[in-house]
């Protein structure tokens, strides 16, 4: 478009703004959102904070360890071999979140000059190679307690202690196929090959991960430290140099800053010795800023997948009551008002109070007791969209039901979810701190709510490092959501885009 | 609209129903089930008899039949109305029941459905424990004949009861022996023989372990008899009547209204009744205190907030109220604790409880006191006493409720502040404050009204983290400790009573909805 020669000075009229000078191109409904939301204060402080756990939600193994990075072992002064100590402790977890990071950061910020995708679509890729490698994990992991469990039959016992080259790959492989047959009706390409391939490329990287951490060797903490201090190793160490799980008995509930030698005075002038707990230790000896990182991928572990999960259990359930009304509405409403009834602590405390105590069932417990209220959201969405037009269209055309209620009906009403889904996850972490508060929370993981327990005992100390330090963290995280929601609804809702300013 | 709210109050029967199912079915998942508290000791009795001890309990309270059908009695001892024979009130308000049937003989209508127990020994039970007579208990000096008599068949058939689990508990032992004998290792589930396992095929008679079982067998028959003896015996003393009925006959012997039973905690002792009248009030104490003040503070805060809307104060209110809304209980309730209750910092709170130890000997009104030794010093009084312990937990409660009314009261307020009749009243001349108060205020008014009956069940439920922080002996420590020990009535009447209020609360809400906004009907 030229510029009218009329107007020199650059200022634009009636004529030109008809013709479509000055206008930019329409942004996608969503990408306009998260401009207008990263423009809030609110939100650039909600998303820093995030970023900062989520930074050690990925890095926590590698910063926080009490195995050494790096171990040379010398006789005699020779150096007999050298290995990383934290690389091999790593679990399968651990390293795809690691292949994530150094794959996924270049991906999402290499400019769309390079990578002929724009960012959106890089997102959705990456999310769903992410959701498969997750998927696939977690099955190769579940295969794995299966096969070990005492109470198996002896028959499969054998064959998994015995044949330890093939039972890794195997159970590798058979993960692999269920993340590739849950991802295939996900359309990340428009072309089929380009998602086969992709499916393909994470399901084999997925399976090497899998196999060959399939049974990380035990973390022997003092093995180093005693071996360094007799002059056999020399260690370098991560930044900070404890584990969560690393407990000796004379470390119980110290303050932050001690060093090591002043409760262990034989240790004096030693490398050991001059090693500080930064933020003190709790009732069972274990460091707590260690213990705080590793806490941070509990939490948004735990606040992503339980929204994800309400989310699709209300998606379900909201689109059939709303869509079919009747009788099906009058079933599936007491359904949801079983649920709304029964408050929701109470619920999860119950639960928790019975179920297997571990983090997976922790995140399926609170997303199956809070899906009622995205259900409501969709159940009104859908009563609206019923009527309209388009909906009587495709039914008219006779798409089936699954077609209609989610690739026509599900994209136009989920904003309202999608609003909440922020808030959502900041109940989610405020529950999950609730419960291990209460002793309920997952077995054998670091949590920042099983800290705050150990800060007034029974005796009536009170440890203020015990309380300050989680506390502060569950408080910045879940204000950080909260925030970050609120500057959503206000980007979002029209209503309240012209009220507030 | 009353239609509309006998059609709800219809509907909540289903949800009650389903909600109650839902909690017993998730406690009964749970490993050692329903129960798991009382099966504690056993560290000090032998195995045995801890087993015995188990098994007593287990038949006493009900809790080894099927999960269906303890969930079913106690519906049926929920509902008000009765089926069957009605229940009769001891002078101590507890109910006493038809007594319980005898469960079979393992086994006795298989291999040992020939064995009867000889007809002379069946007189000579008949003659033991038919015979009536007040001998075998004490009694009081006012019991009449009929209650005299009802004590002692009830002693009476609980001990031949207890007598015939032994010697069923002693035949499943010789049958575990002779399944391994005969090398069924399916028979035997756990160390318990599967019954039905048993039943299709043929032992081998001529084996020392099939004479062991069937001596057992003959004993446990013979027990059974006896217990049936003292059951009929029962069954008549309770029919005479000794105590009065409860409830209301409608088709006598068939159908009854009583008012809902919620059983005995088996994990106190105590009726579940008198555990939740004593916890319920200090539960609806710090509650009441909590919910005014959050209104006083709320209420003003989020209008001026709108009123003032874009000004620092709107914008620091708004920051604050989202600070207050993000910051967990736990970590509130710890920091009272730790710095303002606890000796080690400023100490000026008690740490737990709700009144001090010797609060009983106090007058009600702050007073003062004479000493011995002739000085008068300040005694608190019962009534600042309690308001200084309930200082802290309200104020945990009351932040997060604070925070979030006075967002939806500015929220509502900014609605209205758009609509047409405030321009028309604006343009009418009328004062800016008048405004404020007569139109805006009283259409905001409507989601406030339907919030303070959701706050109600969330109170009940949200105290639980406080209660337990500050150790309040309200509803939520009876739950949490209900949960912790399965104790089947307890919990289960904690779930229908808050699920009752929740429920009732909802429709309160809807039907105050339609009271205060004539726009809305249910018709």
């Amino acid at each position: 478009m030229s510029q009218s020669a009329s107007n020199p000075t650059g200022t634009i009229s009636g004529i030109d703004v008809m013709r479509g000078v000055g206008a930019k191109p329409s942004k996608p409904f969503w990408a306009d959102a998260w401009d207008r939301v990263v423009k809030r204060w609110g939100a650039r402080i909600g998303l820093a904070w995030i970023a900062v756990v989520a930074f050690f939600a990925v890095l926590a193994p590698v910063t926080a360890t009490g195995l050494p990075v790096w171990t040379v072992e010398t006789v005699d002064g020779e150096v007999v071999r050298s290995w990383s100590p934290m690389w091999e402790g790593l679990h399968s977890v651990d390293v795809a979140l690691l292949v994530g990071l150094v794959v996924g950061v270049p991906w999402m910020v290499l400019p769309p000059g390079l990578v002929g995708l724009t960012r959106s679509h890089r997102l959705g890729v990456l999310i769903a190679a992410s959701i498969q490698c997750g998927i696939s994990i977690l099955v190769a992991g579940v295969i794995g307690d299966w096969l070990t469990d005492p109470e198996q039959s002896e028959g499969i016992r054998t064959f998994a202690t015995e044949r330890t080259a093939i039972v890794p790959w195997l159970a590798g492989i058979v993960a692999a196929v269920v993340g590739a047959v849950v991802m295939v009706p996900f359309t990340t390409f428009k072309s089929r090959i380009a998602r086969i391939v992709l499916i393909v490329l994470v399901a084999s990287i997925s399976t090497v991960i899998a196999a060959d951490r399939f049974d990380p060797p035990l973390s022997n903490y003092d093995r180093y430290i005693d071996r360094e201090l007799a002059g056999r190793y020399e260690n370098t160490w991560a930044i900070v140099p404890w584990s969560p799980s690393q407990a000796r008995t004379s470390f119980y509930t110290l303050e932050p800053g001690t060093t090591v030698e002043a409760e262990i005075p034989a240790t004096e002038g030693t490398f050991f010795g001059e090693r500080r707990f930064l933020l003190g230790t709790d009732s069972v000896g274990q460091d707590v800023l260690s213990q705080m990182m590793h806490a941070c991928r509990l939490s948004i572990s735990i606040g992503l997948i339980s929204t994800g999960i309400s989310v699709l259990i209300g998606i379900i359930v909201g689109s059939l009551m709303g869509y079919f009304g009747g009788a099906v509405d009058l079933v599936l409403s007491r359904v949801v008002e079983i649920f709304m009834a029964i408050p929701v602590l109470f619920l999860l405390i119950v639960a928790a109070a019975v179920l297997p105590r571990n983090t997976y069932m922790m995140m399926a417990i609170i997303g199956c007791v809070s899906w009622t209220l995205p259900a409501r959201f969709i159940r009104a969405e859908f009563l609206k969209l019923r009527a309209q037009d388009f909906v009587q269209a495709a039914r008219a055309a006779g798409l089936p039901l699954r077609s209609v209620l989610f690739k026509h009906m599900l994209p136009n009403g989920l904003t309202p979810v999608l609003v909440q889904a922020s808030f959502s996850i900041a109940a989610a972490i405020l529950a999950e701190a609730t419960l291990s508060y209460l002793g309920l929370g997952p077995d054998g993981q670091a949590s920042w709510g099983k800290l705050l327990s150990s800060a007034s005992t029974a005796t009536g100390t009170f440890n203020w490092w015990l309380a300050i330090f989680p506390g502060l963290a569950i408080f910045l995280t879940v204000l950080a959501y909260n925030l970050l929601g609120e500057a959503f609804r206000d980007a979002i809702d029209p209503k309240l885009r012209k009220a507030a300013h | 609209m009353l239609a509309y709210i006998a059609r709800r109050l219809m509907l909540m029967i289903p949800t009650l129903v389903g909600i109650t199912l839902l909690v017993f079915m998730l406690l009964a998942l749970s490993p050692g089930g329903i129960g798991a508290g009382l099966r504690v000791s056993g560290g000090q009795m032998e195995a045995s008899k801890a087993a015995l001890m188990e098994a007593y309990l287990e038949d006493r309270y009900g809790l080894d039949d099927p999960i269906i059908v303890q969930y079913t009695r106690w519906l049926g001892r929920i509902s008000p109305i009765k089926f069957g024979v009605r229940d009769q009130v001891l002078p101590t308000g507890a109910l006493v029941r038809y007594p319980k049937a005898i469960q079979p003989t393992p086994l006795e209508d298989s291999w040992f459905a020939e064995t009867l127990v000889p007809a002379d020994r069946l007189v000579e039970i008949r003659d033991d424990y038919g015979v009536r007579d007040g001998r075998s208990v004490m009694t009081r000096g006012d019991d009449s004949p009929e209650v005299a008599e009802y004590k002692a068949a009830a002693k009476a058939y609980s001990k031949t009861r207890a007598d015939y689990l032994v010697a069923r508990k002693e035949l499943d032992k010789q049958l575990v022996r002779l399944a391994a004998a005969e090398g069924w290792s399916d028979a035997v589930d756990k160390g318990k023989p599967v019954h039905r396992r048993f039943a299709g095929r043929e032992p081998d008679r001529s084996s020392p372990e099939w004479a062991e079982v069937e001596a057992a067998a003959i004993a446990a028959l013979d027990a059974k008899a006896v217990a049936e003896a003292a059951r009929a015996r029962e069954a008549a003393a309770f029919e005479v009547g000794p105590y009065p009925e409860d409830g209301i006959a409608i088709v006598p012997g068939m159908l009854s209204l009583a008012w809902p039973d919620l059983g005995t905690a088996f994990s106190r002792g105590r009726p579940v009744k008198d555990l939740i009248l004593t916890a319920l009030p200090v539960t609806l104490l710090l509650n009441a205190v909590t919910v005014p003040i959050i209104y006083l503070i709320a209420i003003p805060a989020g209008m001026l907030a709108a009123r003032y809307r874009g000004s620092w104060f709107d914008v620091s209110s708004g920051a604050l109220f989202v600070a207050f809304w993000s910051i967990p209980t736990v970590w509130a309730g710890v920091l009272a604790i730790g710095y303002l209750a606890d000796k080690q910092y400023l100490g000026w709170f008690p740490v737990s409880g709700l009144h001090a130890n010797d609060a009983d000997g106090m007058s009600f009104l702050p007073s003062f006191v004479e000493g011995p030794d002739g000085t008068s010093t300040f005694s608190a009084g019962y009534l600042l006493d309690t308001l200084w312990h309930l200082a802290l937990p309200v104020a945990c409660l009351v932040y997060t409720g604070f925070a979030v009314l006075a967002k939806q009261t500015r929220a509502a307020m900014l609605d209205n502040f758009n609509q047409d009749y405030v321009r028309t009243a604006k343009a009418k001349g009328v004062p800016a404050r008048v405004v404020l108060m007569r139109h805006v205020f009283r259409n905001s008014l409507l989601p406030l009204i339907t919030m303070f009956v959701t706050i109600f069940p969330a109170m009940l439920a949200g105290s639980v983290i406080v209660e337990k922080i500050f150790s309040i002996p309200g509803m939520g420590s009876l739950i949490l400790e209900a949960i912790n020990l399965r104790d089947r009535e307890l919990i289960l009447a904690n779930t229908f009573m808050i699920a009752v209020v929740n429920l009732l609360a909802l429709l309160l809400a809807d039907v105050l909805y339609a009271f205060a906004d004539p726009r809305i009907s249910y018709d």
